[in-house]
């Protein structure tokens, strides 16, 4: 009875969860210029439009796509050092980077995009793309510090003592031993980055100041001035590219571990 | 030292010995792991460094890896001060308590750590590592994943990594500890075979006077960070150099009383002579130690003897164990299995305690004192 | 032969604090820069047109706690703003929490293989755009399509009005004279909100849970106490401060949001994200007085984060 009761929660949460995103899908099916769910007069000619033919969204996804990458990649190369710092030399200093690195991923993220806005009008770059990536990368730099603080957390200390005793410097026990283990929380963390990035808005939304447009500034802005299927395909787009990436997560790292998990039960 | 035997720190010995002068440990929250040690460990020989669980033994075995720094004194080998030189530099082969072997690293690999480190060659490592792995009785094992290892493998793996780079000390942390009982036993057996083989000096830190026992030529008894007693396995036992000792090896009953003209006077009134003379003040309170398999039932009350009766009796395999009750304080008795003495609970014995085999301390060790 | 030796020092290596120094240049650049540049900006003037200069001014706070035309009139308007900040993710905060709870416990007593996949699907939901569920809920809740015309489909508006259920969501402001209406609501707002931060809420309370000694719960069992009573008497005191330290999370994350507000809320009871919007880059133009209100909503959020900080410590100190 009370297993029973538990499987339909846990069906009806997955339906909550599932409702907006299967109409999302299903509304970028529609032939004509509005949303509607059902959708009317079936067709793939929207994906066409985002993919390949609108160049408004063919570029908007070039952005995107570059903006997640590059930030992604530097939010991780910027996460390393800081999150080697606390766990090999536990001093105020490594504190303060870790937790200033934390920061902005903690606060309202429209205070940090306001910031983030004064700051590139002073420094004259506001608008250009590179602003956008730098200003990604230290909003989810918090993402791979979690990820390869929790990796480092998770080599034995006596792995380090054994190298030390087998010739191993610092650095030679980083490159041998700290490295490899540390691998995949290091892509786990570089995806989550990747992924947040590709779906963040409001930070873009100031620091982009109308120079150009991501996919989800794109979809904000067809969202007030009346909608089209087509930016319902970039809402198909972003959930395969979520369930893809996380599933590698999954598949070459321990999520559960990840998320928190006791490493010793099975 | 408490022994009276010449202390180890005495300048004289093998001068390929590793030595420690004085070394002491104060952690930086204030805590005192070593005292005040000064010990000679003999080129060649094992030595166990023995005591429970906190007494510093194995803070000291991480000095001597420099693994940690003293912070005070200094470790020699070979009359060479090596007390500055980092771990990677002494590369004292180690194995430690849950093996650290490296996850990611095949057998081979992890064998050949050091070796890949000094940048030998790959198909020698190989060789190297296939050579150690015989040793170790593990042969063909090396393209195994640490994983797949039982935890007597991994303690192999973890032997035979630490041999690679031919250590001129070779250090074992709680070795034992992650194995079961009877595994622990052959494994003891097989380790003190190849380090004999070897002859390679050797330190293994345990809390298991029978493993200590098993392996060792010298033991070190450890307690509150001080080195207790000194010497070989049958000497710590026969002759325990304090009260700490006399407990922590093997099992003993212990008695309080005064030094009396050599003798011991009882709180009971009773009067134990003791072989030769305790050499005692006179009305100095002291601690009489007798073991159970040295105490034995006599038929009727006379010199050496106390009267008291049955408690508790246990058959426990080679042994039965008579635990009497008697005015001075409970005593355990243990008869060989052949005894034909049969005492049953409730019974009135006399239990004789050979005067040759008293052993008697100062009531208060200075470990218990501090 | 012996000699006073300085504390262990670890074997620092002189490069990493060259590396610790850099990155300590970039980090003050990117991630404490914009907070500090905000806090100075709001001490500014806004002067002709839409530019503002630097100054030590406080006429933006005081124009937030008690209008422009103080003292001669006071007026609550940005207080009200931040009243409903507070008021919708308060209440989708604890919404959330409340439905994850269950959600997660039941998660966590499956194999870890299905919890894999479980935290792939929520994790995926997570990532979502704040955009991408606005328009999915938009889609359902609007008037022509989605929820209301199931209602009218189903036959369950003419039930709600036999009942008189209706008018009270008519005074309620979510139905028209013929149908019920979402958007725009407190509803609308609140339940997208939630929705925003579920999966978050089962993330922020799966290590607790599933760390949660199944020996403990076996234990109650075989004292008599049944699933429920054991989820109340065991689990939910056990679960009272990742609980409480999860939902104050979630309410400090949903101070800053945007979209939602932007297309659910009534505009009488919109949020400091959407003036500050207008203050920095939308109509009103006054940047000063934008980045006083962020300051605010900063200080707002700082405050219960830190409270959430502390409540975690003690949990971790209990536990």
């Amino acid at each position: 009875m009370s297993r029973l009761a538990g499987r339909l929660y846990l069906a009806w949460c997955a339906l909550f969860v599932l409702a907006p995103i299967v109409v999302v899908c299903a509304a970028a099916l529609n032939g004509g210029r509005t949303m509607l769910f059902p959708p009317e007069d079936p067709t793939l000619e929207r994906f066409v439009e985002f993919f390949v033919s609108d160049p408004v969204w063919t570029r908007a996804l070039q952005r995107s796509i570059l903006i997640a990458v590059a930030s992604a990649a530097i939010a991780t190369l910027i996460a390393w050092p800081t999150a080697y710092g606390l766990w090999r030399r536990d001093t105020k200093l490594s504190k303060l980077l870790a937790a200033s690195m934390a920061m902005p991923f903690a606060l309202p993220p429209i205070v940090f995009g306001v910031g983030l806005g004064f700051l590139w009008a002073f420094s004259g770059l506001i608008g250009t793309i590179p602003a956008g990536i730098l200003s990604h990368a230290a909003l989810h730099g918090a993402l791979p510090l979690a990820t390869i603080s929790i990796g480092l957390q998770s080599i034995d200390r006596a792995h380090l003592d054994a190298a030390a005793t087998m010739g191993a410097t610092e650095r030679t026990a980083f490159r041998t031993i700290v490295l490899p283990q540390t691998i995949p929380y290091t892509l786990s963390g570089f995806f989550f980055a990747l992924v947040l990035s590709f779906n963040e808005f409001i930070v873009m939304f100031f620091v982009s100041a109308s120079a150009y447009a991501t996919v989800t500034l794109q979809i904000f802005n067809s969202l007030r001035n009346g909608f089209t299927p087509t930016m319902a395909v970039g809402a198909i787009v972003f959930i395969l590219t979520s369930v893809a990436v996380f599933s590698l997560v999954a598949r070459f790292g321990d999520l559960p571990r990840l998320m928190g998990a006791d490493p010793s039960r099975r | 030292m408490s022994s009276g035997e010449p202390g180890p720190g005495a300048p004289q010995g093998d001068p390929a010995d590793l030595r420690l002068w004085d070394v002491r440990k104060t952690f930086p929250g204030g805590a005192v792991a070593v005292e005040s040690v000064d010990l000679r460990f003999p080129a060649g020989e094992l030595t166990a460094l023995l005591g429970p669980s906190g007494c510093g033994k194995t803070t000291l075995l991480r000095m001597i890896a420099g693994l940690e720094s003293p912070s005070f004194g200094r470790i020699e080998l070979g009359g060479e001060d090596i007390t500055d030189l980092p771990a990677h530099k002494r590369r004292f082969g180690m194995v430690f308590q849950n093996f650290a072997l490296f996850p990611h690293l095949t057998v081979a690999e992890n064998v050949a750590y050091s070796l890949a480190i000094e940048g030998v060659a790959k198909p020698k490592r190989r060789a190297r590592a296939e050579e150690l792995l015989d040793l170790v009785q593990l042969p063909g094992y090396g393209a195994r994943r640490i994983g797949e290892l039982s935890g007597g493998q991994r303690q192999r793996v973890a032997i035979a990594r630490a041999l690679a780079q031919e250590p001129s000390v070779f250090l074992l942390d709680e070795p034992m500890s992650a194995l079961d009982a009877k595994l622990r036993e052959e494994m003891q057996v097989e380790l003190r075979l190849l380090q004999q083989r070897l002859g390679i000096t050797t330190v293994v830190v345990t809390h298991d006077q029978r493993e200590a026992m098993t392996m060792a030529d010298r033991i070190v008894v450890m307690s509150n960070g001080r080195a207790e007693q000194v010497g070989p396995p049958q000497e710590v036992y026969q002759r325990p150099a304090n009260r700490f000792v006399a407990g922590f090896i093997g099992k003993a009953n212990f008695l309080s009383g005064t030094a009396d003209r050599g003798e011991v006077l009882l709180a009971t009134g009773a009067r134990l002579s003791v072989a030769p003379a305790a050499n005692f003040r006179d009305g100095a309170p002291v601690q009489v130690a007798c073991r159970p398999e040295w105490t034995f039932l006599a038929s009727e009350p006379g010199a050496n003897t106390l009267a008291g009766r049955v408690a508790f009796v246990r058959d426990i395999g080679q042994v039965r164990e008579i635990h009497v009750e008697t005015p001075a304080g409970p005593q355990v008795c243990e008869l060989p299995f052949s005894s034909p003495a049969r005492p049953r609970l409730g019974d009135a014995v006399h239990l004789f305690l050979p005067p040759e085999l008293i052993r008697v301390f100062p009531a208060q060790d200075r470990a218990e004192a501090a | 032969m012996t000699a006073a030796r300085p504390q262990a020092s670890g074997g620092r290596r002189p490069g990493f604090g060259a590396v610790q120094a850099l990155l300590g240049l970039v980090l003050a650049a990117l991630c404490v820069a914009p907070f500090a540049i905000v806090l100075v900006v709001s001490f500014g003037q806004v002067v002709e047109g839409a530019s503002w200069r630097w100054a030590l001014s406080l006429e933006n706070y005081l124009r937030f706690f008690v209008g422009l035309e103080w003292p001669a009139s006071t007026s609550f308007l940005y207080l009200q703003k931040l009243w409903w900040t507070l008021v919708y993710a308060g209440l989708a905060a604890v919404i959330a929490v409340a439905f994850a709870f269950p959600f997660t416990w039941l998660t966590t007593r499956q194999s870890r293989r299905i919890q894999t996949v479980w935290l792939v699907f929520l994790l995926s939901s997570l990532s979502l755009s704040e955009v991408f569920v606005v328009m999915g809920w938009d889609v359902l809740l609007s008037n022509r399509s989605g929820l209301p015309m199931v209602f009218r489909e189903t036959g369950l508006t003419d039930w709600l009005q036999s009942v008189g259920w209706f008018d009270t969501l008519r005074d309620w402001g979510m139905a028209t004279p013929r149908n019920v209406r979402f958007k725009t609501s407190v509803f609308a707002t609140v339940l997208t909100m939630s929705y925003l931060v579920f999966p978050y809420a089962v993330i922020l309370l799966y290590p607790a849970l599933s760390r949660l000694d199944p020996a403990m719960l076996e234990a109650a069992r075989t004292m008599g106490a049944r699933p429920f009573t054991v989820i109340r008497t065991v689990v939910l005191p056990a679960a009272r401060l990742p609980l409480t330290g999860a939902a104050l999370l979630l309410f400090v994350y949903l101070l800053g949001a945007y979209v939602v507000v932007s297309v659910f809320a009534d505009p009488a009871r919109q949020t400091l994200t959407i003036t500050i919007y207008e203050s920095v880059r939308g109509a009103t133009l006054n940047a000063p007085f934008g980045a006083a209100q962020a300051v605010i909503l900063l200080l707002t959020a700082g405050g219960f984060l830190l409270a959430s900080l502390r409540l975690s410590r003690l949990a971790e100190a209990k536990a």
